[in-house]
């Protein structure tokens, strides 16, 4: 029992800085219409962003906010210089899909260039560990839970509640008639970039203080668990995306306790699998 | 020496390997992220099938099989494992999953394996691989062989090579690698026009996974050792780099891309590194993948064609075509092409029968989310008319098109052709059955020339099947001649023969419009159900294609036709069906209908 507690634990920390990315790719690709596999080097991007902050001397939650900011800006270059103009050419998504690994490559090799094939680690304190029925979580982790939480209520809040979130289920449900309707579309796609770019900042920031010691392919297999909690709740539907994330960041962590844990990802990989063939609009998706 | 046969070696296994992607993704348009996984499986069971029992040598590693077969038995071996892996991920490719859907699904299937294989110590002991693996017909590894041993493997490992793209060429430049090109330009088409595309991904899944495995055999030969992490799924990005980078749709180009990206690029990172031993060793495999990462981006924007472009296949047209050449034409269509019967007769020959209903909808419907596209339709078309399909927009014309077409699933409802129960039929089989549709929206091969687009649609030719490409020319040449014969005859109708070899993704919109229709007539139909086919043709070409149809329906064909333009419908359709919010409104001729107040309240002066 205490072992299953330990792995929910787990379970909840990885699911909620899976929540944050999948939201933000999930959101991306439904405003965008591209499948940004470069997501992960863009993470990636945040959590060294923070580390160089840090090693300034800063604490890591002023760097957070800092990444945050770099890799919003980061993403509205992508966009800009690379995607809008291949969409505009009217490319088809598998290229689009194809040159965003191109740059995942270059992001992700480009910092390995620079900082070298070595892990590093933030300097930052764990904070006190508790123990809430059976679960054990420090401080930072609890930290990190809430920020999710509070991430996805915002999410949740803007896509139901602002004119800027309903503009964005507009122009994801129809660009073009969400553009003749009125609707600034390409400032609604620039302001999704920013917004998705900041929260995959916010999101490889806290998987990098999760993992502690990470390095620039530290995301190579989070990438594949992202894709599973997106595609498993529905491409391109946030809620089904935060479900997916739940789903996918307790089975993984509470199987690793039973199972060699070397295999924990092989539950995602699965459902995904199996969604991917059964039902590939998502649990949450309209039928296809 | 050595150094010298080993590129050779390189050079050949990714050549190789880039033959085989080139024929997955630039031929039938699959997007395998996967693709490496086919040859680490081909070169892991060349490794086992040639291996002694894992206790020998003091059983230091642990593998499934060493069963110690002689040459060329684990390299065929190889072919079938990497054919076979395939299988389970045709699941993925089929009719019903987006491209880039399907390619997520093979890039984290790839990701997958590589980590249970990594950690799965039993099956291929772990990620420290399997060694000495023995050089074919020798009992030790390749580097203790004789440098005339290793240059005579170098030579037949480039002749495999060759032989391979010998091979995918013969495939490609058959009817069967035009059915999978015209599929790979647009699939839902190719679908419509009755190409089973399950079937065909399958097909150069299978194809492209015998040769990966057979790449990744010749290459276990040669290092003797299969290392799980020798096959990240990063290294395929290096083979759609080379492909794209080479040219898509065109083995030639995947020759090339093999020869400058995999081999090239890792062959010049390496000389820099010996040349300047100061430099971090991270330093250049990490720039290595940065201009990898920018050169695709970079071709897919400046030259998305590749270095070499895909070829075009310019075919002859029979001299004969002006004359409009009628032996090799179907009944149904032989009346139709001649060119002496221009007075269009506005009705049937013979008054249809009560029991030549060719396709019946009944309470038909369709829901989008909450919104009823089409509700409770039920309609009739009799043989020999040209019944016309009208209404506002949105009114779900064309969701009912497709529903009948089956390039929709109904909702609800029921869909008879010929009196036999076909909701459940997929396209292509309908379409097979002769109930074929066109498309509102440009649907044309672009990269096919337009004389190819027609061919694409021909039922029945021989060489439209992997075993009649594999058979050859000698096999499928006379039902090619008598398609082209047939496409040359249509195109003689239409006043298209001078566009005959011209990409149909260079015509105007008109001109494309009638390719569509024309190939829509390659397939002999019995029904056509056509969408907008006069949108944006020039008037006195809409008038020209309008009397074409009526000629096709006396002579027995049955067409139910979208169409905004009322004087199109004036002239041309009895009946007019009138839609409006997803259901049947009215049904007579125009002038009946002229006279009906609703009818012109929903539509005629909307």
């Amino acid at each position: 029992m205490t072992i299953f507690l330990a792995s929910v634990g787990f379970g909840l920390i990885t699911a909620a800085v899976l929540a944050i990315a999948s939201v933000a790719f999930t959101l991306q690709f439904a405003v965008t219409n591209v499948l940004n596999l470069a997501f992960a080097a863009i993470m990636t991007f945040g959590m060294f962003v923070t580390y160089w902050v840090n090693q300034a001397g800063v604490s890591v939650w002023l760097g957070l906010i800092i990444a945050m900011a770099a890799c919003a800006a980061l993403s509205i270059v992508l966009n800009l210089v690379v995607y809008a103009p291949f969409q505009r050419r009217g490319s088809s998504p598998i290229t689009i899909v194809i040159v965003s690994l191109g740059m995942a490559l270059i992001i992700e090799f480009g910092i390995q260039a620079y900082v070298g094939g070595v892990n590093v680690s933030y300097t930052m304190g764990q904070g006190t560990t508790y123990k809430i029925g059976g679960l054990i979580l420090t401080t930072v982790q609890l930290v990190i839970i809430a920020i999710s939480v509070v991430m996805m209520v915002a999410v949740y809040a803007l896509l139901r509640y602002t004119k800027l979130g309903k503009s964005m289920r507009a122009t994801a449900a129809n660009r073009t008639l969400a553009r003749n309707c009125g609707i600034r579309t390409s400032r609604v796609i620039t302001t999704t970039w920013a917004l998705t770019g900041a929260l995959c900042g916010l999101a490889g920031t806290v998987f990098a203080i999760d993992i502690v010691s990470f390095g620039p392919t530290s995301t190579d297999l989070f990438v594949v668990l992202i894709l599973a909690a997106v595609f498993l709740g529905g491409p391109g539907h946030a809620y089904g995306a935060m479900i997916g994330a739940l789903l996918i960041g307790l089975s993984t962590e509470v199987s690793a306790a039973y199972i060699p844990p070397d295999y924990k990802y092989v539950i995602a990989f699965v459902a995904l699998l199996a969604m991917l063939a059964v039902r590939p609009s998502g649990l949450f998706g309209a039928r296809a | 020496m050595y150094y010298l046969i080993t590129i050779v070696v390189y050079a050949a296994v990714d050549v190789m390997s880039c033959l085989g992607l080139s024929m997955q993704f630039g031929i039938g348009g699959v997007t395998n992220f996967g693709f490496i996984i086919f040859q680490a499986a081909g070169a892991y069971t060349a490794a086992i099938l040639a291996l002694p029992p894992d206790t020998a040598n003091g059983g230091f590693q642990s593998y499934l099989g060493g069963l110690h077969l002689p040459f060329p038995l684990p390299w065929i071996g190889a072919a079938v494992a990497g054919a076979a892996l395939a299988l389970p991920f045709t699941v993925l490719v089929g009719r019903r999953l987006r491209g880039d859907y399907a390619a997520v699904g093979l890039l984290v299937t790839a990701v997958l394996m590589n980590l249970l294989v990594m950690n799965y110590k039993p099956l291929f002991n772990g990620d420290a691989g399997v060694a000495i693996v023995p050089a074919p017909m020798q009992s030790q590894v390749m580097t203790t062989t004789t440098t005339g041993y290793q240059w005579g493997f170098a030579i037949a490992v480039v002749l495999l090579a060759a032989l391979v793209y010998w091979f995918l060429r013969h495939i490609t430049e058959s009817p069967y690698g035009r059915t999978l090109r015209a599929m790979r330009d647009n699939d839902k088409v190719a679908d419509s026009l009755g190409k089973d595309l399950q079937s065909l991904r399958t097909g150069v899944l299978l194809l492209g996974g015998a040769i990966a495995g057979l790449s990744g055999a010749a290459l276990v030969s040669f290092i003797s050792v299969w290392s799980p992490a020798a096959w990240t799924y990063a290294e395929t990005i290096v083979l759609f780099a080379a492909v794209i980078i080479g040219g898509r749709g065109n083995h030639r180009g995947a020759v090339l891309g093999a020869i400058i990206v995999p081999v090239g690029f890792e062959e010049s990172t390496r000389l820099i590194a010996n040349a300047n031993p100061s430099l971090p060793p991270n330093l250049l495999p990490s720039l290595q993948w940065v201009a990898i990462g920018l050169l695709v981006a970079l071709f897919l924007w400046f030259r998305p064609q590749g270095l070499l472009p895909e070829r075009k296949r310019v075919i002859a047209l029979p001299s004969s075509a002006a004359q409009a050449g009628k032996p090799s034409l179907g009944a149904p269509t032989d009346t139709v092409l001649s060119t002496a019967g221009t007075v269009v007769a506005l009705q049937p020959l013979a008054p249809p029968g009560a029991d030549d209903i060719v396709l019946r909808a009944i309470d038909v419907g369709r829901d989008f989310g909450g919104v009823h596209a089409v509700a409770g339709v039920s309609l009739e078309v009799r043989r020999g008319t040209l019944t016309g399909l009208i209404g506002p927009n949105g009114a779900g014309k064309s969701t009912l098109l497709a529903l009948l077409a089956g390039t929709d699933n109904v909702s609800a409802g029921q869909i008879l052709y010929h009196g036999a129960d076909v909701t459940r039929v997929p396209a292509y089989r309908r379409a097979r059955l002769g109930l074929v549709r066109t498309f509102q929206l440009a649907s044309e091969f672009k990269r096919l020339t337009v004389l190819e687009n027609l061919l694409s649609a021909a039922p029945g030719n021989r060489g439209d099947s992997f075993r009649g490409a594999v058979a050859g020319r000698r096999y499928w040449g006379k039902d090619e001649a008598a398609a082209i014969a047939k496409a040359a005859a249509l195109l003689t109708r239409f006043g298209l023969e001078s566009i005959a070899n011209e990409y149909a993704g260079d015509l105007s919109g008109g001109q494309r419009r009638l390719v569509e229709i024309m190939r829509a007539l390659m397939t002999d139909p019995q029904m056509l159900l056509l969408d907008e086919p006069m949108a944006g043709v020039h008037p006195e070409l809409a008038r020209r294609i309008g009397t074409a149809l009526v000629e096709l329906c006396r002579d027995g064909m049955t067409i139910l036709m979208v169409e905004h333009e009322l004087a199109i419908m004036d002239e041309f359709c009895d009946p007019v069906i009138v839609m409006a919010d997803g259901a049947v409104l009215a049904e007579g001729t125009m002038t009946e209908l002229r006279d009906r107040t609703e009818v012109v309240e929903a539509y005629l002066v909307g």
